[in-house]
C-alpha cells in the first residue's frame, strides 16, 4: 500500500547511495537492529563508572554530579558519552524502526520482535527522561516537576503513578523528597535491566539475530562519538533553590527524550493534548501491522514425509526459528528417525528451507522446486 | 538454429533487480532473447542443484541474484546462497562444476542497468569458453 511508494522511493535510493559510500559490507543500514545494541555497551558500561559517583539524594545529587562533571577523572568524559551515546542509541533505534516499518519487515512472522520493539522502545524513552531528571540542577528539577504534574494529570491512575514516582508512599509526603531522587534512579537503573529481558523476547524468533556491527563500523561510530563529547562536553547548569516545587529553569529540551515537555512548555500545547500526542505513539505503533492485508495468506512450508532423512539443514538455515526437528514413529515405513516439522504461524513462506535441503523433502507453496527445475529444463529444451 | 536460442539461466530473486515489464512472452530478457529469466521469492530458495541442472541441459552460463549482502529481506538467503556456491555451506555447488559457468549477483531492486552490464560480460566470458559438451554432442549429431 503506502510502504511500496516508500521503499521504493526513499530508502532503496538512500541504501544505494550508502552503498557506494560505505560499500555493502559497512552500510550502517545493514546493521539497523546491531547499532543500537553498540550504544547500548556503551551507556553500560560510562553509567556503572558514572553510578560509583553519583549520590541519590536531594542534599548530594546536585553536588555529586558537579564533582563528576568537573573534578572527577574523566567524569566529564564519562557523562558526555553517557549523554550522547543515548541520543545515539535513540537515534539509531528510530532508524531502526523505520527500515522494518518501510521495508515490511513488521508483521505476521515478525509480530513478536515489532511487538517487544515497542515495549523497547518506551522503556528506552522512559529511561532517557529520567536520565534528564537526574542531573538535579535547575533545569532537571523543573523537568521533574513538570513531568510529575503531567503524570498527576492523567485521570484515575495519574495520582497514584506520580506518588509512586515521587516516592510519596514511603516519606508520606507529596513533594519532592530523598525518596523522589532515589526513586527515579531505580527506574534509571531498572529500566535497562528490563530491557535485557525484553531484547531476549525480541530476538526469540530470530536466527542468529546480527547483534554486532563490522569492526570499521564499530569504531568509525565510536570515533563520532568520542568527537562529540570532546567537541561539545556537556555542562552543569545552576543549583536549584531550596523550594524545589516551585522551580521553574530555562529548558534546554532533548527532543529525542523530552519532547512531551517541550510541546507543553515550547510550543504551549495544552497538557492533555500533549498526552494523547504522546500514547497515540505506540498505539499507533501497535495498530500498524493491522492496518495492512495480509500478504501471505496461511501459506507456509510444507515437508515431504517420505523424503526427509532428519539431515536438520532446514533447521540450522531457517531464519525464523520456523522449523523443529521431531522424531519418526517407529515403523512409519521410511528408515529415517527424525524429521522436520512446519510451524505454520512462525514460518515466512520464504524457501531458505527449500534452497537447505539437498532431498527433495521441502517446499514452499508459491515456488515448488521440481517446477523451477522443469522449467529450466523445458526453456533449454525448447531452444535445442 | 532456431531464433531466441537461450544462452543463460537467471535465477533471479524477486526482491532484488526490478525485473517488471522486462520480460517477454517466454520470460526471457526483452533486451537480449537469449538470457531466459526464472523468478524465484529470495535467493535463498535457489539450490545448487537448479544451476547444475541449467548447465547440464545446456545453457552455456547460470547466474543468480540476490539482494544486496545484509539486505536479504529473510535475513540469510544471499549469504546462504553464496556459501554454497562457494563450497562453505550444505548442500554445496558440485566442485566438478564449471565455476566460470557460474555467477551470483548482489544488487537491489533499482541496479537494472548494473545487472544488465553484467549479465553481458558474462556472456563474452561464457561465449569465449564455447559450448558446454552436452549442446557440443547435441550439435555434431544432428
Ligand atoms: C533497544 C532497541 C533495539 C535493539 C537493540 C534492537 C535490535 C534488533 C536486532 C539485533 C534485530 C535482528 C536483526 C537481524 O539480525 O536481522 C532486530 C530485529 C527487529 N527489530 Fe529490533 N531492536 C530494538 C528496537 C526495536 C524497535 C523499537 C522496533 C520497532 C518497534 C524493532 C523492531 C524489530 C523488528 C520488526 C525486527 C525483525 C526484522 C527482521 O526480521 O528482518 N526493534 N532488532
Ligand atoms: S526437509 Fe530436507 S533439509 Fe530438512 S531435515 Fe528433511 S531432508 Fe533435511
Ligand atoms: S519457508 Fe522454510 S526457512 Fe522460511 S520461515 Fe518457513 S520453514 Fe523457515
Amino acid at each position: 500500500m503506502y510502504i511500496e511508494p516508500i521503499q521504493k522511493n526513499i530508502v532503496l535510493p538512500l541504501e544505494k547511495g550508502l552503498n557506494a559510500l560505505f560499500t555493502q559490507r559497512y552500510n550502517p543500514f545493514y546493521y539497523h537492529g546491531a547499532l543500537p545494541n553498540l550504544f547500548l555497551w556503551v551507556l553500560f558500561l560510562t553509567g556503572l563508572l558514572l553510578l560509583v559517583y553519583y549520590q541519590p539524594t536531594l542534599a548530594t545529587a546536585y553536588p555529586s554530579m558537579k564533582f563528576i562533571t568537573y573534578e572527577a577523572p574523566f567524569g566529564n568524559a564519562m557523562r558526555s558519552l553517557h549523554r550522547y551515546a543515548a541520543d545515539g542509541m535513540m537515534i539509531f533505534v528510530l532508524i531502526h524502526l523505520c527500515r522494518v516499518w518501510f521495508t515490511d519487515r513488521f508483521r505476521e512472522y515478525r509480530i513478536i520482535p515489532w511487538l517487544s520493539g515497542i515495549v523497547l522502545l518506551i522503556a528506552l524513552f522512559v529511561v532517557g527522561l529520567t536520565g534528564y531528571m537526574l542531573i538535579w540542577d535547575q533545569d532537571a528539577v523543573a523537568l521533574t516537576n513538570m513531568t510529575l504534574s503531567g503524570i498527576q494529570s492523567l485521570p484515575f491512575v495519574g495520582p497514584a503513578m506520580a506518588s509512586f514516582l515521587m516516592g510519596t508512599w514511603i516519606s508520606g509526603e507529596s513533594i519532592i523528597t530523598n525518596y523522589t531522587v532515589t526513586s527515579i534512579l531505580v527506574f534509571h537503573l531498572g529500566l535497562p535491566l528490563l530491557m535485557m529481558f525484553l531484547l531476549w523476547w525480541h530476538y526469540l524468533r530470530i536466527t542468529r539475530p546480527v547483534t554486532d556491527p563490522p569492526l570499521a563500523l564499530m569504531f568509525m561510530l565510536l570515533g563520532g562519538l568520542f568527537l562529540t563529547a570532546g567537541l561539545s562536553p556537556v555542562i552543569l547548569g545552576d543549583q536549584a533553590p531550596s523550594d524545589l516545587n516551585v522551580v521553574s529553569g530555562k529548558l534546554d529540551f532533548d527532543l529525542l527524550f523530552t519532547f512531551p515537555q517541550y510541546l507543553v512548555t515550547a510550543l504551549g500545547w495544552d497538557v492533555a493534548v500533549a498526552w494523547l500526542f504522546v500514547l497515540g505513539i505506540p498505539v499507533l505503533l501497535l495498530a500498524l501491522p493491522y492496518l495492512q492485508k495480509k500478504a501471505m495468506r496461511g501459506q507456509y512450508a510444507h515437508v515431504v514425509f517420505e523424503n526427509c532423512t532428519g539431515c536438520s539443514l532446514c533447521y540450522n538455515d531457517c531464519p525464523y526459528e520456523a522449523i523443529t526437528m521431531v522424531a519418526r514413529e517407529k515403523n512409519d515405513g521410511t528408515r529415517f528417525k527424525r524429521m522436520a516439522m512446519v510451524d505454520p504461524g512462525r514460518c515466512a513462506n520464504c524457501g531458505l528451507c527449500v534452497g537447505a535441503c539437498a532431498f527433495k523433502a521441502i517446499d514452499i507453496p508459491r515456488c515448488e522446486s521440481p517446477d523451477v527445475l522443469q522449467e529450466i529444463e523445458r526453456s533449454l529444451s525448447a531452444s535445442l | 538454429m532456431v531464433a531466441n536460442e537461450i544462452k543463460l539461466i537467471g535465477i533471479v530473486c524477486e526482491r532484488s533487480v526490478d525485473l517488471t515489464d522486462r520480460l517477454d512472452e517466454n520470460g526471457c530478457l526483452k533486451e537480449d532473447a537469449t538470457v531466459k529469466i526464472i523468478q524465484v521469492p529470495c535467493s535463498g530458495l535457489i539450490q545448487p542443484i537448479m544451476m547444475e541442472t541449467a548447465l547440464k541441459n545446456g545453457a552455456q552460463g547460470c547466474f543468480a541474484t540476490g539482494c544486496r549482502m545484509g539486505d536479504c529481506h529473510y535475513r540469510d538467503g544471499n549469504r546462504f546462497l553464496q556459501h554454497r556456491l562457494e563450497g562453505t555451506r550444505m548442500p554445496k555447488l558440485k566442485p566438478s562444476v564449471d565455476k566460470e559457468r557460474v555467477e551470483a549477483y548482489w544488487l537491489s531492486a533499482l541496479e537494472y542497468e548494473k545487472l544488465k552490464h553484467l549479465i553481458d560480460e558474462f556472456r563474452s566470458t561464457t561465449d569465449k569458453l564455447g559450448l558446454p559438451e552436452k549442446k557440443m554432442a547435441n550439435a555434431s549429431a544432428s
